[in-house]
């Protein structure tokens, strides 16, 4: 039972690894069709649940698989789900990064360095307005957005700084909103 | 053990020649591939434990759809260890093939640095904390994911990550080359993709190879020119 969960679990997610062009946001109303729908292995509502957590934790997106993977077969099936949807995919990156390195002088490669950079630039603004969009931002958050560039730009601050930073004021501000209120 | 430690995150070449150090840090990438790329000395200047902390780091404490722009932050504008050229043409690469972003982008800056096994502890260091943070938090999210203060400093972090998103956006968008075709390319991505919302396959699909074939000839002109 438990190895047919299993396999299963890399059955799902294993394909949708290859098909996920796009990054991880591309990937997930699939998932949630193909385990809520096709296979029954959680319900509509937890699978809201479980995207509201992966959404609120650190690194790919992705690892919304960890959680469904073990919502059906416990740690052993997290890290099935985790392995199926990372492998694959990065064989296909480490082989096209591979020959991308290899070939810095060719005439093609400099090609597509050069075609790529502007298709780069437009994806990057235009992910920034579907997260935007996707979270409702208010001023707060266009604010916040504004002064963590304007910081980046001007000063070395670190990564980690910036994060805790960022945690810390909307900590300090929720508790200022609830004593006023 | 912090990665400072690593005996071979800092060698002789880096230490005792500044101009290693300061050429990678350039965004000159004229003067990269003699520096960095045939120059053996200049290459191991990042130690598997230094490239593993860093990682670490990264896959622990940043959120939202804007890892990536994290991993530009610290590899190239912090570290200096790859150039702002190499940088993107890898993510582009990273977005446009199967997997999660931060993953491949990962992969490729391991890849780059210190070869296949750079690759696998840059992915491995990019994945492994952030599994044991979702299993975690999937524990606890039960007990306090009703509270209105978790959303609202999710919020928060999410801003934040936009906000590292149009640092990057902003320093590659300076460095396209100047001229109509380039920008006409990059703002029609952008608003057929962010604006209209069409899905991001198709258009991709049509907009590489386009704007792959104009620098192709362009390219070639400019030599028979020559």
């Amino acid at each position: 039972m438990s190895a047919n969960r299993l396999l299963g679990l890399i059955l799902v997610f294993s394909p949708l690894s290859i098909l996920s062009i796009g990054g991880g946001q591309a990937t997930i109303p699939e998932i949630q069709h193909q385990t809520v729908m096709v296979h029954g292995w959680l319900t509509n509502d937890e699978f809201a649940d479980l995207f509201a957590i992966a959404r609120a934790a650190p690194g790919p997106s992705t690892l919304i698989v960890a959680l469904i993977g073990w919502q059906v077969a416990g740690f052993l099936g997290a890290l099935a789900a985790t392995f199926a949807i990372f492998v694959p995919s990065s064989i296909v990156m480490y082989a096209a990064s591979s020959w991308w390195l290899r070939n810095e002088q060719s005439a093609i490669r400099k090609a597509i360095e050069q075609g790529l950079a502007p298709v780069a630039v437009g994806l990057i603004f235009a992910g920034m307005v579907i997260v935007l969009r996707a979270a409702h931002a208010g001023a707060l958050a266009l604010g916040t957005t504004a002064a963590v560039c304007f910081v980046q730009s001007t000063t070395k601050v670190s990564t980690y700084g910036i994060v805790g930073a960022v945690a810390g004021s909307y900590l300090l501000l929720f508790a200022l909103l609830h004593y006023m209120a | 053990m912090p990665p400072e430690f690593d005996p071979a995150a800092q060698p002789a070449a880096a230490q005792s020649d500044p101009a290693v150090r300061s050429v990678v840090t350039e965004s000159d990438a004229a003067a990269r591939p003699v520096s960095a790329e045939s120059d053996p000395a200049a290459r191991p200047a990042v130690g598997l434990l230094q490239l593993l902390g860093t990682f670490v780091r990264l896959g622990a404490m940043t959120f939202g759809g804007s890892v990536q722009s994290w991993v530009h932050r610290e590899v190239v504008e912090r570290r200096g260890w790859i150039d702002n050229k190499a940088f993107l043409s890898g993510l582009t690469v990273a977005q446009v093939l199967p997997g999660a972003n931060p993953v491949n982008i990962a992969l490729y800056v391991g890849l780059k640095l210190r070869g296949g096994i750079g690759a696998a502890v840059a992915v491995v260091g990019m994945v492994v904390p952030a599994f044991c943070v979702i299993l975690c938090l999937g524990y606890f999210y039960r007990g306090y994911g009703h509270l209105a203060v978790v959303h609202f400093v999710l919020a928060g972090l999410a801003a934040s990550g936009v906000g590292a998103t149009l640092t990057m956006g902003i320093k590659v968008a300076r460095r396209l080359p100047r001229n109509v075709v380039t920008a006409l390319i990059a703002v029609s991505v952008f608003f057929v993709v962010g604006v209209l919302r069409w899905p991001m396959i198709p258009v991709v699909a049509v907009a590489i190879p386009t704007s792959i074939a104009v620098a192709f000839f362009a390219n070639r002109r400019a030599v028979d020119v020559r």
